[in-house]
């Protein structure tokens, strides 16, 4: 046996955004054990939801689970909210729920491609991104008010109209963005320096990812084809937008970025139709009901699958919240992933798992 | 001889930590690096090495399996250095302060120079405390540039003997001229 070598990559480090900590053990070069320690950022939201805070104000709270997916999570806990006090909510804040959800699918893949870029060592691609990324940013800000934590959906609905000059905004901005992304695509599809850190590297297989429960784009990029977005249609009706499931069959760096690029065209063509057939009405539909029984919501997060679930005692605090991360899911393929791959590798394969670490911790 | 003191403040390198926040505060910080916003016009580059930055950015609240982390993080890096919490939970706890695993703000363990409200803080307001933090960094760096002296001359007895058992261990700063 050669000799190993164990190598801490974190909990601070330069190619990270949060504190996260693994463990890699190498022989020479080559990747052949690692271990994933990711709890360094557990704040104990879902105990201070069902003990500080009312019902009404826990979808703002769970926003700040996650400063990327915080509209995923506070529109998943405004829906089970909404399903156990039995509000059915107006059929326009469903449509402006989808149209922030999807502005920030865009702004998320943007960053989290971005940052394969820049750890793949190609700094100008950094940059180029994080400046077409500033249009979405400008139209999320537009929409809801901040470019960060939206506070967007609340229990009912929504709390801010789209105004007329804003959809024109939208309109005007993405109409500028999209010529941006076809040339990005153009650069990760076709770069030959680009393709060496990432054609082949971190790979897995359909099998593999569906043995590990793999979701969102690490597990389409593998093949796997699962999106909430395609499964339900009760509360956000997706299918009938333009929503169609991007997949690829190598599952290694290369094809993940191809599926996050994929899925921003996605994203426009589903803008584009909720700006065209939005609905008139009321944005919001607030009920004194009180939360009664237990249920269960799923959502597509720009990293895959989030769920809540929550249980009421007709009282107006929650007697339990829980949220499953899409993250969370995806820890055993992270750490298999690395499995095999050289040291150098390591910072590409681990931005392209996008990974949220905070909203796995909590 | 480099005149350190002069260039530092050209150049002041940041290292970004975050001690457990959402991840809202990290993004904008990343934008302010890229071309809309561009720190970089300051000198300032994001490095990885808190032995050669000089500015700690610190977002979210400290969380009790960062706290060590923290302060080790802040005790790595050399003299002069500023500290900026970034949002409004690394200032105070923010929506987090009471939570069981929450320890509060970033100013309970480490002393700290700016802080920048907002949750989540955004750019411009990044760039500001960052630009204030210049202003703190020079006097920080004209503070450790001060000569030192004893503060008491030692007595010189009547047989030309210099006594100075009895000296007090105080020291004064001068400035520099």
């Amino acid at each position: 046996m050669k000799q190993q070598f164990e190598i801490p990559v974190g909990a601070q480090h330069i190619s990270l955004l949060e504190p996260l900590h693994f463990k890699l053990t190498t022989e020479n070069e080559t990747i052949v054990d690692a271990d994933a320690n990711l709890y360094y950022v557990h704040r104990g939201i879902e105990n201070a939801c069902v003990t500080k805070f009312k019902y009404r104000q826990v979808p703002l709270v769970v926003g700040r689970v996650c400063g990327l997916c915080s509209v995923s999570h506070g529109t998943a806990a405004a829906q089970v909210i909404e399903k156990l006090t039995k509000v059915e909510i107006p059929l326009r804040a469903k449509y402006l729920r989808m149209l922030v959800i999807e502005l920030d699918r865009i702004h998320s893949h943007l960053l989290c491609l971005a940052h394969v870029a820049e750890n793949s060592g190609f700094e100008a691609l950094f940059m180029q991104t994080m400046r077409d990324r500033e249009y979405s940013m400008e139209l999320l800000e537009s929409v809801c008010g901040n470019r960060v934590q939206y506070d967007y959906s609340i229990v009912g609905g929504v709390n801010r109209d789209l105004r007329p000059d804003v959809a024109a905004d939208i309109k005007t901005k993405l109409a500028l963005l999209k010529p941006r992304v076809q040339a990005l695509h153009e650069v990760f599809e076709t770069n030959w320096s680009l393709s060496l850190k990432n054609k082949g590297v971190g790979a897995i297989s359909k099998e593999l990812a569906m043995k590990l429960n793999a979701v969102g784009p690490l597990a389409r990029a593998a093949g796997v084809p699962i999106d909430v977005r395609n499964e339900t249609e009760d509360l956000l009706p997706w299918k009938e937008l333009g929503f169609e499931m991007i997949l690829d069959t190598a599952g290694d760096v290369y094809a993940r970025n191809m599926v996050r690029i994929k899925e921003l065209y996605v994203a426009f063509r589903i803008i584009d139709n909720i700006l065209n057939g939005l609905p008139e009405g009321d944005i919001a539909n607030i009920s004194k009901a009180l939360p009664e029984g237990e249920a269960i919501v799923r959502v597509e997060a720009p990293r895959g699958e989030l769920m809540h679930y929550a249980r009421g005692n007709k009282t107006n605090v929650l007697e339990r919240l829980k949220i499953k991360a899409p993250t969370f899911s995806n820890v055993g393929a992270m750490v298999e992933i690395f499995k095999g791959n050289q040291y150098a590798s390591a910072p590409a394969i681990i931005a392209s798992y996008d990974p949220c670490l905070s909203c796995t911790a909590r | 001889m480099f005149e350190l003191k002069k260039f530092r403040k050209k150049s002041p390198w940041i290292l970004h930590f975050n001690a457990g926040g959402c991840n809202g505060c990290d993004i904008e910080i990343l934008a302010c690096l890229a071309p809309k916003y561009d720190i970089e016009r300051f000198g300032m580059i994001n490095t990885g090495n808190p032995k050669q930055s000089d500015i700690l950015l610190i977002t979210g609240p400290v969380t009790k399996r960062t706290r060590e982390r923290l302060v080790e993080v802040y005790n790595q890096m050399p003299e002069p250095k500023v500290v900026v919490c970034c949002g409004s939970c690394a200032s105070t706890g923010g929506i987090f302060r009471g939570m069981y695993n929450i320890e509060g703000g970033v100013d309970q363990f480490i002393p700290v120079d700016v802080y920048v409200a907002g949750c989540a803080c955004r750019p411009e307001q990044i760039i500001d405390g960052v630009v204030v933090a210049l202003g703190i960094l020079e006097e920080k760096t004209k503070e450790i540039e001060k000569t030192i002296k004893l503060a008491n001359k030692p007595v010189v007895e009547e047989d030309g003997q210099v006594n100075r058992r009895n000296m007090p261990a105080e020291l004064t700063y001068e400035t520099t001229v």
